[in-house]
């Protein structure tokens, strides 16, 4: 598919940054460290096992202050591939050049539109002026990004500048280049061998898991598939994969806490089975509580086995 | 004689999370949880069939970074005291659900299973990939590489010297692990860009895996589709997903896992039990968090059922079966018009046996004892086996793809996180200036170490995992603390570097924090 020349702009904006006022340089602030400069990093890290336990810090706490810059101070674009239609550029350009720009031009520089054009470079070495086709954004900001449709199969290059009045667009700087993927078969068939279409379609649709019947529509099918995101890896990879949310809801459920003491050294029993003594001879049990009733046994026998006590609770639940 | 091949890849990765600095830390348990439900669980598995003389084969994954945290002694301690904390839960469990028998049996169970994890730990040596090391070298394993800190490659497209690096460390560190150089490697997010196959080539491997529309949407058009390798240009092998076999694995709704029988992942006593019993089992600052100990079966929309270990088990077995029927159907249809054996690529998350499909492992055991006893249609294979018996293969040029959501890089770059790019290039771009300036002059001590640490800060900035976490939004903040924190130690380090002010206390810090390639050299980026 060709792309006409200057044609109207589809493009989603998604974010842009302005912080163009202020220019913040990258902060250089080392943390302190409260180990000797002397020591060397094994030491240092034997110091701060040491004290791991003692210094832990809420971790919200620990981690504040510290922000990424805003710009890097030189003109850049980048393009990268999102899909075949799509293609996302972010860029930042300096405040000196574009003050530079409009003492140079004077009034040429009236209303001036600050765009991104982006050419269609496929098949061609681009040398600024041999696109097979461009079109223009008009972007607010001097940093940002911007997320712009284009088409399958074609290589891309944007230039960020200045687009005057008299139509002269100046540039400022040039992004690298990027190719979107063909969202389909090629047309290109190797020249070795010969495959009628139908059997490519069957080994397509196998390929993508539809069973191997050349179903009309197939490559429809497969469009959905891909593009709908019911392709992707689940487990961690898959947004769509997380617990439904729940309804108005209650749960309710009862344990039981069965705890008593005796003799330290006495050997006593739950429901027939030994249980162990705390040193001071106390004991406690948790059990989860159905319905119904339970019998609990408690035996305890003296170390020298001299005399046994029993005290059997009953505990009923009931769930109206 | 068989008809065709089938080829089941395990890609075993979590992004590197190790925090000396603090004495818990909850995304530290994503490790841990893996130990315990994956990797031990597989272990046990693989080592049961070698035992039973079962010749299997299996292709897997094991990240640099998940290499580097199995082998690292805090961690591993760490892990100890995690499954010993486990191991005394199980034990109030099964006291504390004296009155409800289909629960004790459970609790029952848990307790074995993480005294198993605990013995199988200490057997390795704590180190688990010793385990994995010994299956390779049986034969049975074939263990290949990834991305140095599984780094998206298609969008280090614009710096290309990231992409060289994070090949190349993973190669080296590959080669000193296991003390053979890696046959193959897992693109992360089975990211592929064209270029690309160039660098893997020059690192030495001979095949990587692409998503079906790599290989379906090549130029030209691929012969065979996903059922025989293709090669790029330059000379490295592809080989491509088949969706069908996919599908039948990772659907939660149409795929195996979602079966009634089989365990629910999402009720974990963390939060169903008491908080005051729970306390001592979750996060120290009182979160509830999943501890393993699940006692339903999915059951269907409400009312969860209690799980019962052996009608999973024959479900599993069952769709072990049902999997390789069809399986066995795919190749007989493809072997007769191919003029050569068919290669079923079917890869899947590591982790996605155990830990979300907790019968994976299970299902596993009983698809590779029947492929091996029950049949002669299908046969388990290598990759790097098949090129050998298969080397001549079509050439072409597989098309930009991952095996992300919608196929390409949309999961990596959305509004939520496309901001990081910008500065993930430019510290790429910085790491870049930084060799060219100084590697001529072979510098060591105090500068080496600074311009190795910046490398490494880099290359964990670059990890796909905080992307694909801002992304989703669960951990969010957590990803984006360790993109910012990453960027800027590397920010702060360059720029040391540059005024000739390197500040030991922080480069001693930084790299006791960030461990990670204890031999890294700062040249390969470039």
């Amino acid at each position: 598919m060709a792309v006409k020349s200057g044609r109207k702009v589809r493009a989603k904006k998604v974010k842009s940054v302005s912080r163009s006022k202020r220019s913040v340089k990258p902060k250089v602030s080392p943390r302190p460290i409260s180990t000797p400069g002397a020591f060397g990093s094994q030491e240092m890290a034997v110091e701060r096992t040491k004290f791991a336990a003692t210094q832990e810090m809420p971790r919200v706490a620990a981690r504040v202050q510290r922000e990424l810059p805003a710009e890097y101070g030189s003109d850049r674009i980048v393009l990268a591939t999102r899909d075949p239609w799509w293609i996302h550029a972010y860029w930042e350009v300096a405040e000196a050049g574009i003050d530079n720009l409009k003492n140079k031009l004077g009034q040429e520089f009236v209303d001036a539109k600050m765009i991104l054009r982006v050419y269609d470079v496929s098949y061609l070495i681009f040398n600024g002026s041999n696109a097979n086709s461009f079109f223009d954004i008009e972007i607010e900001h001097r940093i940002g990004n911007w997320y712009i449709q284009v088409s399958p199969g074609r290589s891309w290059c944007v230039d960020i500048g200045f687009r005057l009045k008299n139509g002269k667009f100046i540039m400022l700087c040039r992004s690298n280049t990027v190719l979107t993927p063909l969202a389909g078969p090629s047309w290109i068939t190797d020249e070795e061998w010969m495959i009628p279409d139908d059997m490519f379609a069957r080994l397509y649709g196998l390929g993508f898991g539809f069973g191997s019947s050349p179903a009309k529509g197939w490559q429809e099918r497969l469009k959905k598939a891909l593009f709908s995101g019911a392709l992707s890896s689940p487990g961690l990879a898959s947004p769509v994969k997380l617990p439904k949310e729940k309804k108005f809801w209650l749960v309710v459920n009862t344990e039981l806490i069965v705890y008593g003491a005796t003799e330290p050294g006495a050997k006593v029993s739950v429901q027939g089975k030994a249980i162990k003594l705390r040193p001071d001879g106390t004991f406690s049990l948790r059990f989860a509580l159905p319905d119904g009733k339970q019998v609990i046994p408690i035996e305890a026998l003296p170390s020298d086995k001299s005399e046994k006590k029993t005290i059997t609770p009953i505990v009923i639940r009931e769930t109206k | 004689m068989n008809k065709g091949y089938l080829c089941i890849i395990l890609h075993g990765h979590l992004p590197y999370v190790r925090h000396p600095e603090c004495e818990e830390f909850l995304e530290e348990d994503w490790l841990y949880e893996a130990i315990t439900e994956t990797y031990v669980p597989l272990i046990l598995v693989f080592e049961k069939l070698l035992q039973d003389k079962v010749d299997f084969r299996l292709t897997m994954t094991l990240s640099p970074t998940l290499i580097s945290m199995l082998s690292d002694e805090l961690l591993q301690n760490r892990y100890l005291r995690h499954i010993h904390r486990l191991i005394e839960l199980a034990h109030k469990e099964v006291e504390r659900t004296r009155w409800e028998l289909e629960f004790q049996n459970l609790a029952q169970m848990y307790l074995s299973r993480f005294y198993a994890a605990r013995e199988t730990f200490e057997r390795y040596n704590r180190n688990l990939v010793n385990a994995f090391k010994a299956l390779q070298d049986a034969g049975n394993i074939e263990i290949i590489t990834c991305a140095a800190t599984h780094g998206y490659l298609p969008l280090m497209e614009s710096t290309k010297p990231s992409v060289k690096a994070q090949v190349k460390v993973a190669v080296s560190h590959y080669q000193k692990v296991f003390g053979r150089k890696p046959q193959g490697i897992w693109l992360p997010e089975c990211g592929y860009n064209p270029g690309d196959d160039e660098i893997l080539k020059e690192a030495g491997l001979r095949y990587f895996f692409t998503d079906a529309h790599g290989v379906l949407h090549a130029t030209p058009r691929p012969k065979y589709g996903v059922f025989a390798p293709v090669y790029c240009k330059s000379g490295i092998a592809c080989f491509a997903r088949d969706l069908e076999s996919s599908r039948q694995v990772w659907s939660s709704i149409e795929g195996y896992p979602g079966d009634y029988y089989y365990r629910e992942f999402y009720r974990d006593i963390g939060f169903d039990l008491d908080y005051d019993y729970i306390r001592p089992y979750i996060h120290p600052d009182g979160i509830r968090i999943n501890t393993g100990i699940k006692y339903y079966r999915i059951t269907g929309e409400d009312d969860k059922k209690p799980y019962l270990p052996g009608l999973a088990q024959e479900k599993a077995a069952e769709q072990a079966g049902n999997f390789m029927f069809n399986r066995q159907r795919q190749v007989e249809f493809l072997s007769d018009f191919m003029q050569k054996k068919p290669i079923i690529v079917s890869p899947y998350d590591a982790e996605l046996f155990g830990h979300w499909w907790y019968e994976g492992p299970m299902w596993l055991d009983f698809l590779i004892r029947k492929i091996y006893f029950d049949q002669d249609t299908l046969q388990m294979i290598h990759p790097s086996e098949y090129l050998l018996e298969h080397p001549r293969n079509q050439v072409v040029t597989p098309s930009m793809s991952s095996w992300g959501w919608k196929g390409y890089s949309e999961m990596w770059l959305q509004g939520s996180n496309d901001w990081i790019y910008r500065h993930l290039h430019q510290a790429s771009l910085r790491m870049t200036e930084l060799v060219k300036k100084f590697s001529p002059h072979h510098p060591d001590g105090l500068l080496k170490r600074a311009l190795n640490q910046a490398l490494r800060e880099l290359m964990l900035a670059q990890s796909s995992d905080w992307g694909f976490i801002m992304g989703t939004g669960t951990h969010y903040n957590y990803a984006v603390q360790r993109t910012k924190d990453h960027i800027l130690r590397f920010t702060n380090l360059y720029e040391q570097i540059k005024s000739n002010s390197i500040d030991e206390n922080f480069l001693a810090d930084i790299e006791y924090k960030d461990n990670i390639f204890a031999e890294i050299d700062y040249r390969v980026h470039q």
